[in-house]
């Protein structure tokens, strides 16, 4: 196996190193998390510098990479401590260049060119998350028009999105397999009314509840088939779990850096703390994870560009770095003790981001569930 | 208008390491287009971009600045080709022999109407190449360079210096080396690293420059801090402290 970057890979990293190093410094990314707010600066200078047209075709503007690249970046822009700096919606964009109809491919492609936020997700429900299928948000459809009733609720970056990418259910389907289809809507319909949640984490990614109140839109907001819209949201959901493992591996890689390095500096007992053998041990079981994490975000990013990729791999990956890197930022946290929690101290911010990576994007018992399931299905 | 960006293929040295009896250890430091160079390059792109000049890189060096990723490194930063000497008989060579052997170079490409330098270079820092290339040339040189705007034989440039800024009219070519924040280079993106990929670079055989004497590194050491003073001030009386700072501020100042 070859683990090597290529030049290139190795340039843009370099390339990204060098963008981070101006734009997405500690500070800057201390001030979104307290300030509750978005990227929006640095998500301006990565479009610049022609990172967020990376991994789409070319003409939609984009540079078509592979898989494995986009997930070194993501990975990259995590290490500076930054969560969901990158990554998340791009690939929710595959499902409008898989499904969409060529006016949905340039509204959101082009907004995503000009460097904007083209849309967000809006899947999970009050009574729905884990167990989707027990959405409530109808899409009924009559002359011409579709109408939307219903509440979404944890919506991620919602607040700044041109559209939302919406899961509704037709009330009348006889077969509930087939009642969900996908509708990609203005955020700006009247009728829709959003109303962002506060949070003790991923701050930098703002979260919303969303009413749906008679929203009223052309019927070519339906993105694909009418009755697929799980078919066509599973079909991408494994590069988001992917994703999601990637981002924890980064912030795990900060988390690991910063106590590695207080470890190094932190003089209790007349000797650097790093010098006693029970941080030790702390530091290289947090190293071996960090190891194990990269190996299998690296596989799976092999999986993926090379068409091998199935649910079980995506879900091992991201149940795995979900749960792995909080371990990480928990022993982090315990090197640092106290000052760790005060105002200012990294990984603090990284220990409860990291552990929204447990639920966001599939709990970790849901991957189970998945994983589980198929083990034991295999077998019978 | 032909244009010129020499730069340098180097280590930086946040990676190496230095040992107690101040041998550097080089092995973990990573190479890269010298840090000031990049504005060196953006500054000479925004000038070709307005002249429609042709921008040429050059760099000498061990064998390992014409290496695919030291080729693309510099090219995806807005080069439009490079004209390269790598051999390693230039291991360890200093800037007067790199500025000649960049200075032949640059005589060979014929033509050229301006050469730009960074700074300086990350690893030596002891920004006399520009000034080597010049002499050799037979060409004024300007350092401190923070703007340059015309054609070929008519070059306005402006400088920093100490105290203020200068504005200077270049009537033929001239070497100039950018000042380190003349402006902010480009970070180079997938579409520029691909384009690198397929852009010309050359390689010219290497000719030793014959030098009169030479100077030679004999010894290396870890720099000395001086010791600190350590000189506290009781605060236990705000205002007798305060006095007693503005004091001592003033006393090491010579006010």
């Amino acid at each position: 196996m070859d683990f090597s970057l290529t030049d290139e890979q190795q340039l843009l990293l370099d390339s990204l190193d060098e963008l981070i190093a101006r734009e997405c410094t500690p500070d800057y990314v201390a001030k979104l998390d307290k300030e509750h707010r978005q990227p929006t600066e640095f998500r301006q200078a990565m479009h610049e510098a022609g990172f967020l047209g990376l991994g789409f075709p070319e003409e939609y503007g984009g540079t078509p990479v592979d898989a494995t690249t986009l997930f070194l970046i993501a990975e990259r822009v995590a290490k500076a401590g930054l969560n969901i700096g990158y990554g998340t919606e791009l690939l929710s964009v595959l499902d409008i260049l898989e499904f969409g109809s060529e006016e949905q491919k340039h509204q959101v492609l082009d907004e995503l060119a000009s460097g904007g936020c083209p849309f967000a997700l809006a899947f999970t429900e009050p009574s729905a998350g884990s167990d989707s299928a027990a959405m409530k948000m109808t899409a009924v459809h009559q002359d011409g028009k579709v109408v939307f009733n219903g509440t979404k609720t944890l919506v991620t970056n919602a607040v700044g999105a041109k559209y939302l990418l919406t899961m509704a259910k037709n009330p009348d389907a006889e077969d509930p397999k087939r009642a969900f289809s996908m509708y990609l809507i203005p955020t700006d319909t009247p009728g829709i009314s959003l109303s962002p949640i506060e949070k003790m984490l991923w701050r930098s990614a703002t979260s919303s509840e969303i009413f749906y109140d008679d929203v009223t839109v052309d019927e070519s907001c339906l993105v694909g088939k009418k009755g697929h819209g799980f078919v066509q949201l599973m079909k991408n959901f494994e590069l988001e779990r992917i994703m999601t493992a990637t981002q924890s591996l980064g912030l795990a890689e900060a988390a690991f850096e910063d106590a590695a390095t207080y470890a190094a500096q932190r003089h209790q007992f007349g000797q650097p703390i790093g010098n006693f053998q029970l941080i030790q041990e702390k530091l290289t079981d947090m190293s071996i994870k960090i190891e194990n994490m990269k190996n299998i975000v690296y596989h799976s990013a092999w999986m993926v560009d090379n068409g091998k990729l199935d649910r079980i791999q995506a879900s091992m990956c991201k149940r795995y770095c979900s749960m792995a890197a909080f371990e990480v930022a928990d022993e982090a946290m315990q090197i640092y003790g106290g000052i760790g929690v005060t105002e200012g101290a990294r990984v603090a911010r990284l220990w409860r981001d990291i552990r929204g990576h447990r639920f966001g994007g599939g709990t970790d018992e849901i991957m189970v569930r998945i994983i589980g399931r198929q083990i034991v299905k295999d077998r019978s | 208008m032909k244009i010129v960006v020499a730069y340098k293929w180097a280590a930086n040295p946040q990676d190496a390491s230095v040992a107690p009896n101040g041998a550097v250890d080089w092995s973990r430091a990573k190479y890269a287009v010298s840090e000031y160079d990049p504005v060196a390059i953006e500054l000479a792109r925004q000038l070709a971009d307005a002249t429609g000049a042709e921008l040429i890189g050059v760099s000498v060096g061990e064998k390992q600045v014409a290496s695919p990723m030291a080729k693309k490194a510099a090219l995806s930063r807005g080069l439009d080709k490079l004209v390269l000497v790598a051999d390693d008989a230039l291991a360890g060579a200093g800037p007067v022999k790199f500025g000649l052997v960049l200075a032949e170079v640059i005589k060979g490409i014929g033509d050229v109407d301006l050469v730009l330098a960074g700074d300086s270079s990350i690893d030596v820092g002891q920004q006399t190449v520009p000034a080597v290339i010049a002499g050799a040339l037979g060409w004024p040189t300007v350092s401190q360079v923070t703007k340059v705007s015309g054609t070929a034989g008519d070059l306005t440039v402006e400088r920093n210096f100490q105290g203020g800024s200068q504005v200077l009219k270049a009537t033929g070519p001239v070497v100039l080396s950018a000042a380190a924040d003349a402006v902010t280079p480009r970070v180079p993106g997938m579409k520029d690293i691909l384009a690198a990929g397929k852009k010309p670079a050359e390689e010219v055989p290497y000719s030793a420059p014959q030098l009169g004497s030479a100077v030679e590194v004999t010894g290396q050491s870890k720099l000395t801090l001086k010791a600190r003073k350590g000189h506290l001030i009781d605060a236990a009386d705000p205002a007798a402290a305060a006095t007693t700072l503005v004091g001592a501020l003033k006393a090491t100042i010579n006010l």
